[in-house]
């Protein structure tokens, strides 16, 4: 079977056998994804954000970043903060990805090459989710601290929106677009003809 | 392709940007939310006359259960990536219109589906409904997206339609 010829309605009921299976396989191998996505995290935020994050600590999916932030939580009684992101909320673009690419047999590399951009783009989720919660929801106390600025919560806002809306999902399917070129021209021919047709038509004389 | 992928981005970003401001939230997002809420409610009550819907929260009279329609389940994203694609496609601009119209009724129609299927499944189990919404159908919608591009893609003129057009041009001149 070739990408070529797969027809719609076949791209779409084999998307949606093998979406099942892949939504297990990510659940089962979550842990390590959280695991990768924590590491990028902690030196994409530490490059905005000098030494704001210390460490981060892994309870099955979810990761806490352990930061150099201080909350005040009772008079004469600080603590640093530890926010938490469920990874879980980033990373199930993986299945959706590996859904669609299986459903028009693609080849190994190609999906391994998707999914590791696909971890870059769920480590832009999740460390934004983080940003989002450092310099907006903790209030402003913490975004001061962190010399977040009035601009920059705005950029984290709109990062964030996009990581959390949008990139899971849509990713998977520019990188599908990007891996099926074939397909889409194959449905494409007669129009890319048309336009060849009106060129020699109305070519300038 | 890498023509169609910057368009596609630029449009993306502009749209998706201008859906978070203020005034498009209060004269576009929040009118539809509540006006998918108020249409899901009322296909319920054709077999289920213990629902009601305030605003963006449909509500179970029987049990108390209530799901309020945010961003991301609203339909408005998968929507403005439809929008993004079609537009960054090249393609006559009847063709877009008439793309934009039956893709974006394609992806409401399923996203109604989505909000009563929902609203039942919370009702029966949590972690189905946890599942349910943060994954399955989020993937589910976006495919929606992808299928009703593919589909609008293989449905631009034929080369014969366009031979139609440019003789009948030609026999005007």
């Amino acid at each position: 079977m070739t990408t070529t010829n797969i027809t719609l309605s076949k791209l779409t009921l084999r998307t949606l056998l093998w979406l099942p299976c892949c939504l297990a396989a990510w659940h089962f191998n979550a842990y390590y994804l959280a695991a990768i996505c924590g590491e990028l995290v902690h030196l994409f935020v530490n490059w905005l954000l000098p030494d704001i994050v210390t460490s981060v600590e892994q309870t099955g999916t979810t990761l806490a970043f352990v930061t150099t932030l201080k909350v005040q939580l009772q008079p004469k009684q600080a603590g640093l903060l530890i926010p938490e992101v469920n990874t879980l909320l980033y990373t199930y673009g993986l299945a959706f990805f590996i859904a669609l690419m299986l459903a028009v047999s693609s080849k190994g590399w190609q999906i391994l090459v998707g999914i590791i951009v696909l971890l870059l783009f769920q480590s832009w989720g999740v460390s934004f989710d983080l940003l989002a919660q450092i310099g907006i929801r903790l209030g402003p106390d913490v975004a001061t601290q962190a010399g977040i600025l009035d601009w920059h919560r705005e950029a984290i806002a709109l990062s964030y929106q996009m990581g959390s809306l949008i990139f899971p999902t849509l990713i998977p399917i520019i990188l599908w677009v990007s891996f099926n070129q074939r397909l889409i021209r194959g449905l494409t021919t007669k129009f890319a003809s048309i336009k060849n047709v009106f060129a020699l038509v109305y070519k300038p004389q | 392709m890498l023509r169609f992928l910057i368009f596609f981005t630029v449009i993306l970003i502009l749209l998706f940007t201008a859906e978070l401001t203020q005034p498009v939230q209060n004269a576009i997002i929040l009118p539809w939310t509540e006006a998918l809420a108020l249409t899901s409610a009322s296909l319920i009550t054709l077999f289920d006359s213990n629902v009601a819907a305030f605003g963006k929260i449909l509500h179970s009279t029987t049990n108390g259960f209530a799901v309020s329609i945010e961003a991301g389940c609203n339909g408005i994203e998968a929507a403005i990536v439809l929008i993004a694609a079609i537009f960054a496609f090249p393609a006559p601009w009847k063709n877009r219109i008439l793309g934009i119209i039956a893709g974006l009724l394609a992806l409401q129609s399923l996203n109604i589906i989505r909000v009563i299927s929902l609203f039942y499944l919370g009702q029966w189990n949590q972690q189905a409904f946890e599942w349910a919404h943060l994954y399955i159908w989020q993937a589910l919608i976006m495919l929606d997206a992808l299928i009703v591009w593919l589909i609008w893609i293989r449905m631009l003129p034929t080369l014969e339609s366009a031979c139609d057009a440019v003789q009948s041009q030609t026999i005007k001149q």
